[in-house]
Formats: structure tokens, C-alpha cells, sequence
């Protein structure tokens, strides 16, 4: 059993494998005649080193028709190198009748030498075995006649295997555009929900302001209480500020030749009570009780001005 | 619909979605954020205008500061009389500049003027001042 892999059903595909009709998604197998292989024993430690170098291992070796892709592993103290177009890969599919959108993982015979104990047949001409721990495949002719095949089945699935997902027809995007933008997707996800979260502690300042008055005035802590002081303390300072603006509004009346005689100033309103030398003053009396927008102006007998208003 | 075939830009439209999501919930946050400050902010500075209110108009040290209304015109003129925290004074005989000098201090005096007359009389001035505090 296979824990590490797919659990799909594993088929082997060859060239005397008969036309498929699946309903269901499938990993394959290639055997050797779709992909290139090279053993190399190079002094590199990492498999993006590897990796990197792949193509120039293949140089004139391949056909030059589509674009290759490597698989590149370590087997023993070798590194492997298995050059495939998946182009190709797609086309065997489908002449196959597999659908490339069935197929989730392709692996190379290569992959699961250690699973070819024994040779395994392609049909009536060919066979797989192994030689020199590399996966061939050789005429059934020349293998012994007792020679006992394998069954194959899904437990020759290897751990890794590629994905034709980034090559599917039809599909705008392949794997690596879609891993790209997705991660540049979830990384402003990620920014986004860390800021917004961020946001949420943001008026702790102010409540621990909010918490120091409360304990600084306790007789203040409720709201009934707060509006009925602040409604209280409002309107007393609401009407003394109009009394004394009201008693420097009318001192400006004051000036040479007009003299205040009486200024009464209560709750409800105020009453002044001017005196005027000539009509002169009379009129920038007027005019000036205008300015400070005094509406109720008096001219009485004797040279005299009453200003009345509410407060 | 084969959904495989287009697993690449459905993995993707998955992303944006939750790119979205985590956009929306940014803004969210920061709207209702700034609305909970803002109306929080608003609650101390309701807070602070009270109390600085109540300083001015339940001033406790207003009793002492009051009797600069006495001080500043000569004892002969004034008549006064504090009782508890109200107060009633008769200024007879004041010339313009003490009249002035007295209302300047009433107007800054943090008291509540309930009564203010003033009179003239001949060169001189009658001021009779009610207040409570």
C-alpha cells in the first residue's frame, strides 16, 4: 500500500496499450520510449543545482519539437535525469482516449525500478525489464519462455510525480502563473487581515482616558448624571456669558457727549438708559446701538435714549 | 463543466476571493474602528467640557475670591451682605473709575449676576449687585 502517494489507479501507458474509457481520474506511468533518460554522476549537491544543469545534459539528444521539462532525482549516489515534453505526453494521452484533465500525476517507469523484480509484458510483443538498474524495454522474444511476469498494479506508484495540470488545454493559466499569483493573492489576504486586526486595539488610548476621568470624578460615571451636570453648568454659562457681553456691548455706547445714566441688567433681560448732548450724537448713538444689533432703541424727551433687549 | 481542466484559474479566483474578503474585512474593521474612536473621543471631550464647566460655575474657592467685590471700593460705600451662597452689596457714591474697577471684577468672577443696577447720580454712581455662585 502506498501511504506516501496518490491513491488513484496507477496505468501503465505503452504503445500497444489499448484505447482507455475512463470516468474516473487516473495517475500514469510512461515506459521508456516517452521519455530520455541519462544517469550522472556530477559533483552537485542540491537538486536546483541539478536541476539547472539539466538542459545542457540533453543537448543533442533530444528532438527538437516542443519544450522539454525535466524530472531530476537522486537514486543512490547518482543523480537522474528524465527529459519529457509534455506536449508529446498529451498527445500519447489522448490517442490513448485519456483525457489529460483525468490524469492527475504522470511517473516514469524509471521512478519504480526497484518495483521490476521480474519482467513485466506490454502486450505480445515487448516487455519491460531491468538492466543495469535502468527500466528498458527489450522484444518478449528475448526472455526466457518460463520467465514468470509481473502483474502490474498501483503499488508500483511512486512518491513523486509531475503534474500535466500546468499543460491541460483549455486552461488560461499554468501552474506556475497560478502558484504565483495566488501567493501574491494570499500574502495581501494575509497583510489585509493582520491590519485589520491591527485596527481593532486602536482606540484602547482613548478608553484608558475615558477610564482615568470615570475614576477621577466617580460622581460623573453615569451618563444620566453627566448630562444632567453638563445641562446644568451649560446653561448657567450660557446666559451669565450673554450678561456680560450684554454690559460690554452697552459700555460701547459710552463715548464723548453720551453718558449712561442707568443700566439694569436681570435674568430675563437688560434696560440701559442714555444721555445725548446734541443730535449729532443722537445719530452715532443710533447708529452704533445698530451695530451691536441692539433692537429695541427709545428716543425719549429730555435728550434721552432707552436700549431694551432679552437675554 | 470539467472543473479540472481549470483547476489553475479556479485556485486562483479562490486566492482572490480571499484576497477580497481580507480586503473587506480590513475596511470594515478600520470604519468601525474610526467610528468607535471618534465616538468614544467624542465622550471624553463631552467628559472634559463638563468638568472643566463645573471648575469655572462650582468654583470652591469662589467664597474667598468674592470678597475682592468688598476690597476694591472703600468699606464707607459698601453695604454687604453674604448670606450662605448668595450674595446682595449696595455701592453708594462711586466715581467711574471705582464703578469700573468693580464691574471689571464682577464680569470676571465666575459668579451668577441675578441683579445689576447701576445709577447715576449727579457725578457719582449707585450700583446695587445680587449674584448667587
Amino acid at each position: 500500500m502506498n501511504f506516501m502517494g496518490s491513491n488513484k489507479e496507477l496505468l501503465l501507458v505503452h504503445a500497444e496499450m489499448p484505447r482507455q474509457f475512463l470516468s474516473h481520474d487516473v495517475n500514469v506511468m510512461l515506459t521508456p520510449q516517452y521519455y530520455t533518460l541519462k544517469r550522472e554522476d556530477i559533483p552537485v549537491k542540491y537538486l536546483y543545482q541539478a536541476k539547472k544543469i539539466a538542459p545542457s545534459l540533453f543537448e543533442g539528444l533530444l528532438e527538437e519539437v516542443g519544450e522539454y521539462s525535466y524530472l531530476v532525482y537522486k537514486e543512490e549516489e547518482q543523480w537522474i535525469f528524465i527529459a519529457y515534453n509534455l506536449g508529446q505526453i498529451r498527445s500519447l494521452l489522448l490517442s490513448k482516449g485519456i483525457q489529460p484533465e483525468k490524469v492527475s500525476k504522470i511517473f516514469f517507469a524509471q521512478q519504480a525500478v526497484d518495483a521490476f523484480t521480474a519482467p513485466m509484458f506490454l502486450g505480445e510483443k515487448e516487455a519491460l525489464v531491468v538492466m543495469e538498474n535502468t527500466v528498458v524495454v527489450v522484444p518478449r522474444q528475448a526472455l526466457k519462455e518460463e520467465t514468470k511476469p509481473l502483474t502490474f498494479d498501483d503499488s508500483f506508484t511512486p512518491k513523486t510525480g509531475i503534474s500535466i495540470g500546468g499543460g491541460v488545454q483549455g486552461s488560461l493559466l499554468d501552474v506556475t502563473q497560478a502558484a504565483l499569483l495566488s501567493t501574491l493573492f494570499i500574502l495581501f489576504a494575509a497583510i489585509f487581515f493582520v491590519e485589520g486586526s491591527r485596527y481593532t486595539n486602536s482606540s484602547s488610548e482613548i478608553e484608558e482616558e475615558m477610564q482615568m476621568l470615570l475614576e477621577d470624578h466617580p460622581i460623573l460615571q453615569s451618563k444620566i448624571q453627566r448630562e444632567s451636570v453638563a445641562q446644568k453648568y451649560t446653561h448657567i454659562e450660557t446666559k451669565e456669558k450673554q450678561k456680560r457681553e450684554t454690559i460690554k456691548r452697552v459700555s460701547k455706547l459710552i463715548f464723548k457727549g453720551s453718558t449712561l445714566i442707568s443700566l439694569t441688567v436681570q435674568d430675563k433681560g437688560f434696560k440701559a438708559l442714555f444721555s445725548y448732548t446734541d443730535d449729532a450724537v443722537l445719530k452715532r448713538l443710533q447708529v452704533l446701538a445698530k451695530d451691536e444689533k441692539f433692537a429695541k432703541v427709545k428716543v425719549l424727551n429730555g435728550k434721552k435714549v432707552q436700549i431694551e433687549g432679552a437675554l | 463543466m470539467n472543473l479540472k481542466k481549470y483547476q489553475n484559474e479556479l485556485a486562483v479566483l479562490l486566492s482572490l476571493l480571499l484576497l477580497m474578503g481580507a480586503f473587506l474585512y480590513k475596511n470594515i474593521k478600520v470604519s468601525s474602528s474610526t467610528k468607535e474612536a471618534s465616538s468614544l473621543q467624542h465622550s471624553v471631550d463631552e467628559f472634559k467640557e463638563i468638568i472643566a464647566l463645573k471648575r469655572v460655575w462650582a468654583d470652591k474657592g469662589l467664597p474667598k475670591k468674592i470678597t475682592a467685590l468688598k476690597n476694591t471700593i472703600p468699606a464707607a460705600k459698601v453695604t454687604w451682605s453674604k448670606k450662605g451662597k448668595k450674595l446682595t452689596a449696595v455701592y453708594a457714591g462711586l466715581s467711574a473709575t471705582e464703578l469700573n474697577r468693580l464691574i471689571m471684577k464682577v464680569m470676571n468672577l465666575a459668579v451668577q449676576i441675578q441683579f445689576l443696577d447701576i445709577q447715576k447720580s449727579g457725578s457719582s454712581y449707585h450700583v446695587e449687585l445680587k449674584c448667587k455662585w
